[in-house]
């Protein structure tokens, strides 16, 4: 028997039936048994698949999980990513470390301080000399004013 | 909660290196693509090796899934292809009789065994077959469509996008489907 409600029963069914469709069928269902046994069918083999559900084997499960792990994807391949990562910024810092230390080395030998330092030793040494230099001559001068004094003295 | 995360969201964290991302969208689809793939194939071993097969095509090449589709219709498509390469390499074994040969199952070995199934429990077995035999009686075209969408919960449209065939015809196949099961299942059934 051929009602012609097939498709609109399966769209019916299914729930994929807008409003005005699905109020044709529901009048339809009422009147026609052929409907309702398809229905019936439907009901009872969606039921019955539903019922013997089944699941894939935890290896086989556990399978693409561990292929998952070793292709370089997941936990696994993050860890590794942050140990690379961490090494990589260890052995940057190291060497910004070491480099800077050198240079600091470097700038010590290099930037003139030790010539500053030199320099201002020697210009120490030089006003200790004038000033002794100094010393003398006024030393020397009072010596000459001393020979002056005493020659004037011995005219008078 | 990663639960309330979409199926996208979760590819696209597996993508970053998130282990975790591919478990969840296995525990939500597993269940779904091995018993559609048990189905179409008839043989609990085929179906696992085979279930492998279509999750580990994401873990070798994500990329071949796109953002701008669907994943559960892009997981079934893959399925599927794998079960019809099945079929091409195993030429010996398309359609699933109802009576194993010995060697691999027929549809009625799916709820014969010596301990009653789930779906035995429920209807009895003796409903349980006629349900078997109504299924296995169904078009190779009839019981795809019908599977499909039982498992893969995709629309009608999503369906025909997936077949590459017009929606009128899977609409047509279901609507015959439904008739052939009302006829194997007797009045009993009204």
């Amino acid at each position: 028997m051929n009602c012609g409600f097939g498709e609109k029963l399966i769209l019916y069914r299914y729930g994929e039936a807008g409003e005005a469709i699905e109020a044709e069928v529901r009048a339809h269902l009422v009147g026609c048994a052929a409907c309702r046994g398809e229905l019936a069918a439907l009901e009872a083999a969606e039921a019955s698949l539903a019922a013997g559900a089944a699941g894939p084997s935890p290896a086989a499960v556990a399978a693409v999980m561990g292929a998952a792990r070793s292709s370089g994807r997941g936990l696994f391949s993050f860890n590794w990513g942050e140990a690379l990562l961490s090494g990589g910024l260890a052995a940057a810092l190291f060497f910004i470390l070491t480099v800077s230390g050198h240079r600091a080395a470097d700038l010590a030998w290099n930037n003139g301080l030790d010539d500053k330092l030199d320099n201002v030793e020697y210009s120490v040494y030089q006003a200790q000399a004038d000033i002794n230099s100094s010393s003398m001559d006024w030393e020397y001068g009072i010596s000459s004013l001393e020979d002056e004094t005493l020659d004037l003295s011995k005219n008078v | 909660m990663k639960e309330d995360i979409s199926d996208t969201e979760l590819v696209a964290a597996f993508k970053a290196g998130d282990t975790e991302a591919l478990g969840l969208l296995m525990g939500r689809h597993k269940d779904a693509v091995y018993g559609y793939l048990l189905r179409l194939t008839g043989r609990a071993d085929v179906a696992d090796d085979l279930f492998q097969e279509v999750f580990l095509k994401l873990v070798k090449n994500p990329s071949s899934y796109s953002e701008r589709e669907k994943f559960k219709a892009w997981l079934f498509t893959v399925a599927r292809n794998a079960a019809m390469d099945h079929f091409r390499r195993d030429s010996s074994r398309r359609e699933i009789p109802l009576e194993g040969d010995g060697e691999k199952a027929g549809a009625a070995d799916l709820i014969a065994s010596a301990e009653p199934g789930p779906a035995e429990s429920f209807y009895g077995r003796d409903l349980a077959r006629r349900i078997e035999e109504a299924l296995a009686s169904l078009s190779e075209d009839q019981r795809e469509v019908f599977y499909l969408r039982h498992y893969s919960q995709l629309s009608f449209k999503e369906i025909a996008e997936l077949l590459k065939v017009p929606i009128g015809t899977v609409l047509a196949r279901m609507s015959r489907a439904a008739a052939r099961l009302r006829d194997k299942l007797g009045d009993g059934m009204q």
